[in-house]
């Protein structure tokens, strides 16, 4: 066996990145991962990011309301060792594929469910949109911005947060089998994506007393991580961090040329505020007059870990080249998509030097693969033709 | 039982990034020993983030620079499934912990070493925190936006490292079930750049230019009218009116009819202003039940307080999303809690986050060892227990 997941089969009825994503993990470590889609397409198809989130995996439509594209589904469900979906809680036992209707026929299988809200919750029949998760979580308002309030989260951190959840959920549950011969039902949501991110600073003590509650408290200004970020020429921007786990060579200061040799003063911030302006106002211009690039050769050559602060699409190379430890890394790859031509992608993140993953393919087409899954359980093609097209499935 | 029931973690790593990943384990189930220098992790004075890192673990303090400590890591490597830590490349195997080390004393080892950077290449001997990586994946740049004008913005809490965390969590339990089903163990690696990276996963180049999401406004509300915050009269309201269907009866709801068959995509800044002034002659509450009426999807943005509200939510409580446990120097501790649920898995015990050398005599104990034999690894400071007076706020 050369793959972790080898011979594994996945059902993703998923909506969304948390659902795909969670997926995509056990996807590209060798699980045959099949995307279960309404008879019109998952509708975020239209995205871009869908062929990063649905790539690796074949793809079945089926008319879940008809009762023989339940029956079929079914069916395919008995053959699967997971089944992933993220309707609100409810919608998948009124659909009859919730976990109590599968496991009776199959009690190998592990059911994963990722609403937005937890079931039991009281929000948990209210829409569970990244954004709305985001605000109701306290998220937004825990975030620091240019101005008071909550602001949005360009990341939908409580979706990627909840990508991972999913995936060690089930994984956890497939180890739990190894031992036990039996699956189970593994809960999980968006809201709980929030809460992982929490982990540095929401905790709480009786008598903690203002500093423990202080510690890492969100400030105006943001707070010392932010207070490292420099613009250099041509408005462009780098990000250097306190530590590097090397001696360096030079102060940061010195590399940059903000003047003369920092005082302890200046090293440990104890300087009046006029002082602190006249540091901040040279230190600044010294930055400015370095090329990005250049300046961070240098603070590397010295010693200090630094990065360019970039959109997104620059580490994959839309800037010129990759990341050069990203590529290192195996995490910029190609991927011919059918809809959109020739992408660069993110890789697989997750280095097994035993049984490496790799990108399976592009994402498939929607009922791409309805001959080939649904032929192997016996359905003619007329009967196919007929589950696979008909009606719509309503939406979650 | 636990899902990972029987599972035994060894836990090398310090700060954040590692130790994470072993709490994450334990929440599932798994028995994690956190390995500490006698010194103490360099994180236990910084005490929110710390217990933040350590839920469920028991803890044994051994000097690894001593011979006698790397023999005694290894005996407990011996008893164990996974070994975890972040240390930068080559620094485990210059202690004598590495891979080759482990899997002579436990051939089905699976060993998960965690980086800033990656295990070679250009960078890979560099650490580094969190926020450079937050810069390479794009996140600082998309939360300014940079695009719109402000300077790149950090976020809070150390989202890069969380990532990581999960990165190595999905890798160890991928390799442990590879382990089970075929009896082979393995070493895996993940690193901050890498799991930073997947957090901007919708990101892809088409012939070599970007494609990314629609930008964030420069007032840092949203991504379009019908799916961004307003502020109201008191109070912020997240709305998303994510179909036509409901982008007509959001404009209706708030008064706009004349904004109903527009493309809010299309005309932003005008749609923006006109929803904004009308948000603002009610409270977020009220728009929020008007909405709900409406069947336009939206939220109250909540000020929780510093976590406070969540982690004293009913619902949260009664679904066991918090723990709230006793904790020696703390007094009580309350924290989210275990982030995924199994079915037919009752609730665990809690463990509060360990105390330097907590476990150590209890640790030593287990491998065999007489009283009188930890007594002298004591005095030769080759282990170490809870010292008195005791240094660290936890």
């Amino acid at each position: 066996m050369t793959d972790a997941l080898g011979g594994l089969r996945v059902l993703d009825l998923s909506w969304g990145p948390a659902g795909a994503l969670g997926v995509l993990l056990l996807a590209e470590h060798g699980a045959d991962v099949i995307k279960v889609e309404p008879p019109g397409g998952d509708p975020l198809r239209g995205y871009d990011g869908h062929a990063v989130w649905c790539r690796s995996r074949r793809s079945v439509t089926v008319n879940l309301k008809d009762p023989a594209g339940l029956e079929a589904f079914r069916r395919l469900a008995g053959t699967a060792d997971v089944v992933v979906e993220t309707f609100r809680p409810g919608v998948a036992d009124r659909l009859g594929i919730g976990y109590d209707a599968l496991s009776g026929a199959n009690p190998r299988l592990v059911y994963c469910s990722c609403p937005g809200w937890p079931e039991g919750h009281r929000r948990e029949h209210r829409p569970g949109w990244d954004a709305l998760v985001q605000a109701a979580s306290g998220q937004q308002w825990e975030q620091p911005g240019w101005r008071p309030g909550p602001v949005f989260l360009a990341v939908p951190l409580p979706s990627v947060a909840a990508m991972w959840l999913v995936a060690a959920g089930i994984l956890a549950a497939l180890v739990d089998r190894e031992r036990t011969g039996r699956g189970r039902h593994v809960r999980t949501s968006l809201f709980q994506g929030v809460l992982a991110y929490t982990t540095q600073i929401w905790s709480w003590v009786p008598d903690g007393g203002s500093a423990y509650h202080a510690v890492m408290a969100k400030t105006h200004p943001p707070g010392i991580h932010q207070q490292m970020v420099f613009e250099v020429a041509d408005r462009r921007w780098v990000h250097v961090s306190m530590m590097s786990g090397l001696p360096p060579r030079r102060s940061m200061d010195d590399v940059v040329g903000v003047g003369a040799e920092p005082t302890d003063a200046e090293r440990f911030g104890m300087l009046s505020e006029a002082e602190r302006a006249e540091f901040t106002a040279r230190r600044t211009e010294a930055f400015r007059s370095w090329d990005r690039d250049a300046l961070v050769a240098e603070l590397r050559a010295n010693h200090h870990a630094v990065e360019p602060i970039v959109p997104a699409g620059d580490a994959l190379g839309a800037a010129g080249a990759p990341h050069p430890q990203l590529a290192a890394n195996g995490m910029v790859v190609e991927v011919d998509d059918p809809a959109l031509g020739r992408t660069t992608q993110v890789g697989v993140p997750v280095h097994l030097l035993g049984t490496p993953g790799a990108v399976r393919g592009p994402r498939p087409a929607a009922g791409e693969h309805n001959t080939e899954v649904f032929g192997e359980l016996g359905y003619s093609d007329a009967e196919i033709a007929r589950f696979t097209t008909a009606g719509e499935m309503g939406a979650a | 039982m636990s899902a990972l029931a029987g599972v035994r973690v060894i836990d090398f790593g310090q700060y954040l990034a590692g130790p994470f990943g072993p709490m994450i384990l334990a929440d599932l189930g798994a028995d994690v020993i956190k390995v500490e220098p006698v010194t103490g992790d360099g994180m236990r004075p910084v005490t929110k983030p710390f217990v933040g890192c350590q839920r469920g673990k028991r803890a044994v303090a051994l000097n690894l620079k001593d011979p006698r400590g790397v023999e005694l890591a290894l005996r407990l490597v011996a008893t164990a499934d996974v070994v975890h830590h972040n240390m930068t490349v080559g620094v485990a195997d210059r202690l004598g912990i590495g891979y080759e080390a482990c899997r002579a004393v436990k051939p089905d080892i699976v060993y998960c070493n965690t980086y800033a950077y990656g295990r070679q290449g250009p960078l890979a001997h560099f650490g580094g925190l969190d926020p450079l990586f937050q810069a390479s994946a794009g996140i600082e740049w998309d939360q300014g936006p940079v695009e719109a004008g402000h300077p790149p913005l950090y976020l809070r809490f150390g989202m890069a490292d969380t990532a990581n965390a999960f990165a190595s969590v999905v890798g160890c339990l991928l390799a442990l079930l590879h382990q089970r089903r075929t009896g082979q163990g393995q070493e895996l690696w993940t690193s901050l750049l890498d799991a930073a990276q997947w957090l901007e996963a919708d990101t892809l180049l088409v012939e070599g230019e970007p494609r990314s999401r629609p930008p964030l406004d420069p007032g840092q509300c949203g991504l379009g009218p019908g799916y961004r915050l307003y502020a109201t009269q008191e109070g912020w309201l997240q709305v998303a009116a994510v179909t036509p269907a409901q982008w007509r009866a959001l404009c209706q709801a708030v008064g706009a009819p004349e904004l109903a068959e527009v493309d809010p995509a299309a005309e932003r800044e005008r749609c923006e202003a006109v929803l904004s002034d009308r948000f603002a002659t009610r409270t977020a509450l009220g728009w929020s039940r008007l909405l709900d009426d409406a069947g336009v999807p939206n939220e109250v943005a909540l000020d929780t307080n510093e976590g406070e509200l969540v982690l004293f939510d009913a619902d949260a409580e009664r679904l066991g999303l918090v723990t709230d446990s006793p904790h020696a120097t703390l007094g009580r501790l309350r924290q989210f809690g275990p982030l995924v649920q199994f079915s037919g898995t009752p609730a665990r015990a809690e463990r509060p986050p360990p105390r330097f050398g907590e476990h150590t005599r209890e640790i030593l104990a287990e491998l065999g060892l007489t009283d009188a034999e930890i007594d002298e690894l004591h005095t030769a400071g080759v282990v170490a227990s809870p010292p008195d007076p005791y240094p660290w706020p936890v």
